[in-house]
């Protein structure tokens, strides 16, 4: 795996480098209900999902806030992530390419550390949003 | 419509115990090979005790394995049907690792009421908190369920 990133080097406006999955499954959907505990069937079956007027089975929307928490934890130690909120947007379907983005929007010393909050967006490869969020991360100054 | 009267109520609280295999299985299924979650000896050599809970391993504290959101929507008396989850937020105050068991408690923080175009809705906060076996809370969790009301 790639190094963390040095946010003490980041400033406001920057962005961190966007992480892209592999496209989505419906195998990954089904495991992931299993992993989760999340039945509902909209996830796994066609059928449902088309009674409810989907074109086919959805993501499970925590599923894509997994993908941010995994580009997250790439970017910065799991330790040093004090907050993440993102709010769900968007329909993932299965074949959807999804990237994680983020950029630094405040940046404030506090005591020893700084405290970095950046927004977080998920989208597809269409660019259509699937989530956007915020993260909260505080990290000791003298950390290179 | 959620039922307004139960606002700030409780449910009762629930354990759940961090298992090790759970946390692979959440991996796998999002597709995060992070070895500091899968491989105790890199999580060590990072500076842990052992491989600490992913950012999103919390999730399956609310679904099928407690009940919990099924418990606390039958005690606002929302129907299941009605709700679509809006956002979710973790603020992470200690590390989660295999073999913690936590006490959960979950209780309906705010219901506030919305018109708009295409109807009513609900808007209902949840807020959980994890609390370890050694009585320090590890982890605060808040669900915004969006419910449409049908009248």
């Amino acid at each position: 795996m790639a190094p963390y990133i040095n946010l003490n080097e980041m400033e406001v406006g920057d962005m961190l480098p966007t992480f892209t999955k592999e496209p989505v499954t419906r195998i990954q959907l089904v495991r992931y209900a299993g992993a989760s505990g999340d039945f509902n069937p909209l996830h796994t079956d066609d059928t449902v999902a088309q009674k409810a007027g989907l074109k086919g089975v959805i993501a499970q929307g925590l599923l894509v806030m997994g993908f941010v928490g995994q580009a997250i934890t790439r970017w910065v130690p799991k330790r040093d992530l004090k907050r993440f909120k993102v709010r769900f947007k968007g329909m993932t379907f299965p074949g959807d390419t999804i990237s994680v983005s983020a950029t630094v929007t405040e940046k404030t010393a506090e005591g020893a550390n700084l405290r970095i909050v950046c927004h977080t967006e998920a989208r597809d490869q269409k660019g259509e949003i699937k989530l956007s969020g915020q993260f909260e991360v505080l990290y000791p100054m003298d950390k290179s | 419509m959620a039922d307004k009267s139960k606002i700030g109520t409780k449910l009762p609280t629930y354990r759940l115990n961090v298992e090790r295999v759970k946390i692979r299985e959440l991996m796998a299924a999002i597709g995060d090979d992070n070895p500091i979650y899968l491989d105790k000896s890199r999580a060590i050599a990072e500076g842990y005790p052992d491989t600490p809970c992913p950012p999103t391993y919390i999730t399956m504290a609310f679904q099928e394995f407690t009940g919990a959101y099924l418990k606390i929507f039958e005690m606002l008396a929302v129907p299941l049907e009605n709700v679509l989850h809006g956002e979710e937020e973790y603020e992470y105050i200690g590390d989660i690792f295999p073999g913690d068991v936590l006490r959960c408690q979950m209780s309906c923080e705010s219901i506030v009421e919305k018109q708009t175009r295409s109807g009513i809705l609900d808007l209902i906060t949840l807020q959980t908190i994890f609390t370890n076996q050694e009585d320090q809370t590890v982890l605060k969790a808040r669900s915004l369920i969006i419910e449409r009301v049908k009248v």
